[in-house]
């Protein structure tokens, strides 16, 4: 019998083709809006997330605890020497580079500006920040005791230019006051303040010998093989690092602001998501109540004839996941084209510094398998699930009611 | 109240017995009163008509007869069983085992071809394919449309779909047929062809007949001739056809 009622509902459906057709593309325009929106969220997250750890940060970062909140110069890595060692033993990390931080000033003869003074390690950092891409004048540090990177905007505020000298200051671990001659070999531009006007790179060895802190390190900026490890918690890595005072921390520890971001995306996402199968339900129970109500006599019919209550409701449901197949394929088709298109073509949305960071790259739609599939699959229930209560009203329709009412 | 209909159930079994049958249905709140204490007796292998102008109650007394409404008063026995001790699923089985219905408008289900359409209520049976398939081309070729069976209904004129409507009614092997003015969309000459056909299948198979109508044609044929007015049984006349 459910053969046969998968049989006569497929035909129920086809029955009214312009009925069908629309309501098919009703759903599936919406689900593909759905997917379309969730393909270019995971693209803007995805873009937020590299943007956020490529320019500086690393997917992850060791520092002595204490530091992040004090920004002690006394506060730095403990034993630093076999925690780098045992992180190129580690298969999870590609790269690592320490880090030395401090403020300072910037004295040219001109003028003095308060900056934070970053002594990069020159072989390594490319490998984690975008320093050395970012250095577009003059050239990147070659390990040079005496050369430094300003940002352009810096550089304007200083008048300062490539092959000039300037004096930075900075208080040493010893709690005295240290200044050096550098001169400047190269101008960078980050596209955000933060680096192109508040910091000047130094090589290690040289921001060492300025605080007095050398062969130790402030930071160590991690980049994982799998950004998502900076995700699972649960793993080994953190607890390994996070001993002797030292802490390790991924970047959604790091940066709360882009997590807390993506978090409140995928909020709205999930009320978007909401929202459209809330209207997709009530537009197919709307639907499948005008065809139960266009056939009142032949539901009449087939009570009168002995069809059970069960059968009635299991053919208005299977005639509801029909539409839903037919909303679903479309759905998923139209979305997978368009999230096809715009994954070569991109989105720009312009230049926007948040947090420190400039996100100024066109977004490209990402169809992440694991969630996308969702979003059909949810539309068919959703439909079926719609069924149950015009399947309840047309099964518990009194036969000689149904026919008298169509008459 | 008529008990006219009762005395000829004497030595056959009764497949119809109502006592003091009464239906009131409310238009906008106002009682009309479609059945006003019926007493009839239907014996097996009848072919009977109700007849009686429109909206003398013919279609209300046949949808309650047949378990499709429930009486304001009295009973209904089919088979010795009183409609009103069974509950929805029982009278539902009871319906799909032991009557066939012919409606006025043909009522085949358009999406399935006429074949799918016989074998339907067999199918609720849960009757085997094999069987289904031979009891379906055996009635097709009593209804003569065996060469019908692939075709959608639309595709049929309206003669043919109420013989397959008859068809319908009949493959389940019921005890009692109920047609409701079956002969109301047919030209005269169809509707004499169908009545002939069921008065054929009437005698071939001794299943019971009982139909509504006021046309000529079905009265003709009929065995015994009940009439109902302003919701009352009338007269019964019997034919010596």
């Amino acid at each position: 019998m459910f053969a046969r009622l998968i049989l006569i509902s497929w035909r129920n459906v086809i029955r009214n083709k312009r009925r069908t057709m629309i309501t098919g593309i009703a759903i599936g325009v919406g689900l593909a809006a759905m997917m379309f929106s969730d393909a270019l969220f995971t693209g803007m997250s995805i873009l937020m997330v590299e943007t956020t750890t490529d320019t500086w940060m690393g997917h992850a970062q060791i520092h002595r605890e204490g530091f992040l909140e004090t920004a002690r110069i006394s506060y730095t890595i403990e034993d630093p020497a076999r925690i780098q060692s045992m992180l190129e033993a580690d298969s999870l990390v590609v790269a690592s580079t320490g880090r030395l931080i401090s403020p300072a000033s910037l004295q040219s003869p001109l003028e003095m500006k308060p900056v934070t003074l970053l002594g990069v390690n020159s072989i390594t950092d490319y490998k984690v920040s975008m320093l050395k891409n970012a250095t577009d004048t003059g050239s990147y540090l070659s390990g040079d005791s005496m050369e430094v990177i300003i940002g352009f905007k810096l550089a304007e505020d200083m008048n300062l230019a490539l092959g000039d000298v300037a004096v930075i200051t900075a208080a040493t671990a010893d709690s005295g006051f240290s200044a050096r001659l550098f001169r400047v070999s190269g101008i960078c531009k980050f596209g955000s303040d933060q680096y192109d006007r508040y910091t000047v790179f130094v090589n290690i060895a040289s921001a060492g010998s300025l605080l007095g802190l050398t062969g130790e390190f402030h930071e160590i900026a991690i980049r994982f093989s799998d950004p998502a490890t900076a995700m699972d918690p649960a793993l080994p890595f953190w607890s390994t690092f996070s001993v002797n005072g030292n802490t390790v921390e991924g970047w959604p520890v790091l940066a709360p602001q882009i997590s807390s971001m993506i978090d409140m995306a995928n909020v709205s996402l999930g009320i978007q998501a909401a929202i459209l199968f809330g209207l997709v339900l009530f537009g197919i129970i709307n639907s499948l109540f005008m065809s139960v109500y266009e056939r009142m006599y032949e539901f009449g019919v087939m009570k009168a004839v002995g069809t059970s209550k069960r059968a009635v409701v299991t053919m208005v449901l299977l005639e509801a996941f029909w539409l839903g197949v037919a909303g679903s394929v479309t759905g998923a088709l139209i979305g997978l084209g368009v999230i096809e298109y715009f994954a070569s073509a991109g989105i720009c949305f312009g230049e926007v510094d948040f947090s420190g960071i400039m996100f100024d790259k066109p977004i490209f739609t990402i169809a992440e398998w694991s969630r996308i599939w969702i979003y059909p699959v949810s539309i068919l229930l959703f439909t079926t699930l719609a069924g149950i209560y015009p399947g309840i009203h047309a099964g518990n329709l009194n036969p000689s009611e149904a026919m008298r009412k169509s008459l | 109240m008529n008990t006219d209909g009762e005395n000829t159930g004497t030595n056959r079994n009764r497949v119809i017995v109502t006592r003091d049958l009464k239906k009131t249905y409310h238009d906008n709140g106002a009682p009309v009163e479609a059945i006003r204490g019926i007493d009839f007796t239907l014996t097996e292998g009848e072919f009977t008509a109700i007849i009686g102008p429109s909206g003398s109650g013919k279609t209300t007394f046949l949808n309650l007869v047949a378990g499709l409404d429930s009486p304001t008063e009295g009973e209904v026995e089919l088979s010795g069983k009183l409609i009103s001790t069974m509950n929805g699923k029982e009278l539902s089985n009871y319906r799909r085992d032991n009557i066939g219905f012919i409606f006025q408008a043909y009522n085949l289900f358009p999406v399935l071809t006429v074949g799918e359409n016989i074998e339907y209520i067999m199918l609720l049976q849960g009757i085997h394919k094999r069987e289904r398939h031979e009891r379906v081309m055996e009635i097709l070729q009593q209804v003569e449309l065996q060469y019908y069976a692939d075709r959608l209904p639309s595709k049929l004129s309206g003669g043919q779909q109420q013989r397959v409507a008859v068809a319908r009614a009949m493959v389940s092997r019921p005890k009692l047929i109920i047609a409701d003015e079956p002969t109301a969309n047919l030209d005269s000459k169809t509707s004499g062809d169908l009545l002939d056909m069921m008065k054929r299948l009437n005698e071939e198979t001794g299943m019971t007949f009982l139909f509504s109508t006021h046309d000529e044609i079905v009265m003709k044929r009929a065995r015994k001739v009940v009439t109902i007015r302003d919701g009352l049984l009338f007269k019964t006349a019997e034919s010596t056809l």
